[in-house]
């Protein structure tokens, strides 16, 4: 998660950790044990935790909050 | 970028904006509350309260994690982080939230080891990294977050890490939400419910809201359009006398929420029988406590905590900002002694408190109303 700090709080100081609330993150691949690794709109990578949300397959899209999928978005074009 | 675009597109905007006042009925005043921070923020970043006529107002509600933590609780987090052995993290904005003499930034400043990390998880994985040292994780927010601190205990035991723990704060939404119609101070006509909360807990929670209290509920998504479609449909459910829960935000929140989440919910915490909210004052079940089965991975339990309470400083009136009683701007010391770079009050402190979203973005607006 290094370095993801600069999304959690945004560049207008928004810290969307703190306000609650979640944004979208796409499946890359899945890693073990209920963690995978997604990528944002701004093609930054991340480890997440997607324990919550069924069975995923890269290309997926997930709802993320601090660091954890909470729900699965329905299925659109890539961003 | 799909699913942000089409929420911020200025034509369907100003439909929606004439749509709404040709909802509206002239010579009554809507005074509809936005539960949730995010939507504050929206509201200001996006100028959407200018897209409304005048009889109706936005109240901002108490759904800040930030503004809502009691001074109390900033103080025992920095007794906790002072302490030699322990290495303290938390979320980016609870770093400045005062507590009675100073802030978490401020015992940093001083030489206490307080980190600021993105997620519980990335607390843990400095708890792997220094195995001599008490990681303690400051929990704070509703149940949007809750599901990531329960998820992160649940691997620290599984692993059988011995050395992180939790300081509790997590809240939920429904009880304040129950105080505030309670209040006799304040008359609200509907709400704009919580959207990322509702992806955990679901619609059904505000169920009381039109069946105990009268007034309608539309659980918004964080979008400009979002929040005015929100607006226009909490109206028509005025105009057309109907009060019930509807759920604009459906491309995320199932009606009955994550019930995986709610199920780890229910097995790493239980309810505390009452925790204080700013400005609220205490409020029972309403807070959240670790479970007796992660009992030894409480801070509170481990670390002898202050508890006292703190009053808030006399001229701080977030109390009445967050039960939407006054505006950001009619609190004595806004944009003078109580700034973002320097907060009195919590609601002053996140971008999605009431009075900083206002400071930011709001008060230029109102500064040509007033000239």
């Amino acid at each position: 998660m290094t370095g993801y700090h600069s999304t959690a709080c945004g560049a207008d100081g928004h810290c969307i950790t703190c306000s609650d609330e979640a944004f979208e993150m796409r499946v890359v691949e899945s890693l073990a044990t209920g963690l995978a690794r997604c990528t944002d709109a701004g093609g930054r990578d991340a480890e997440i935790e997607v324990t919550l949300v069924d069975d995923i397959v890269p290309g997926d899209l997930l709802l993320v909050h601090a660091g954890v999928a909470i729900a699965r978005l329905p299925a659109k074009d890539a961003p | 970028m799909k699913f942000v675009d089409e929420y911020r597109d200025a034509e369907l905007g100003r439909a929606l904006s004439a749509q709404i006042l040709a909802t509206v009925e002239s010579g009554r005043h809507y005074k509809v509350m936005e539960v949730c921070g995010g939507h504050t923020h929206t509201i200001y970043k996006y100028g959407v309260d200018d897209l409304l006529p005048a009889n109706v107002e936005l109240v901002h509600g108490p759904g800040c994690p930030v503004c809502v933590i009691p001074m109390g609780r900033v103080d025992d987090a920095i007794s906790v982080a002072r302490r030699p052995e322990v290495i303290f993290t938390c979320f980016g904005d609870m770093m400045r939230v005062p507590g009675s003499s100073g802030t978490l930034l401020e015992a940093k400043a001083e030489g206490a080891d307080v980190r600021m990390v993105y997620s519980p998880l990335d607390a843990l994985r400095i708890a792997r990294q220094n195995p001599d040292r008490d990681i303690v994780f400051f929990a704070i927010g509703f149940e949007t977050t809750a599901p990531s601190t329960a998820l992160t205990l649940k691997r620290a035991k599984a692993e059988g890490i011995r050395n992180f723990f939790c300081l509790c704060n997590h809240v939920t939404i429904v009880p304040p939400l129950r105080a505030l119609l309670e209040s006799p101070d304040l008359r609200l006509d509907g709400f704009i419910g919580p959207g990322h909360v509702s992806t955990v807990v679901g619609a059904r929670p505000f169920e009381f809201i039109p069946k105990d209290y009268g007034k309608p509920v539309v659980i918004a998504g964080f979008e400009p359009l979002d929040v005015l479609q929100s607006v226009h449909m909490v109206l028509r459910q005025l105009v057309e006398d109907r009060c019930e829960v509807e759920n604009q935000y459906t491309r995320v929140v199932p009606y009955d929420g994550n019930p995986r989440a709610l199920e780890v919910l229910a097995e790493v915490f239980e309810l505390r029988p009452h925790f204080e909210w700013r400005g609220l004052g205490f409020i029972s079940q309403s807070g959240l406590r670790l479970s007796p089965a992660y009992s030894e991975l409480d801070a509170e339990l481990r670390y002898p905590v202050p508890g006292i309470r703190v009053a808030d400083p006399k001229a701080c009136q977030c109390g009445e900002v967050l039960k939407g009683v006054i505006k950001p701007w009619e609190c004595k010391v806004f944009g003078t002694a109580c700034t973002p770079e320097r907060p009195i009050g919590t609601c002053m402190v996140s971008s999605e408190g009431a009075c900083a979203a206002y400071y930011n973005y709001g008060r230029f607006a109102r500064e040509r109303e007033v000239v």
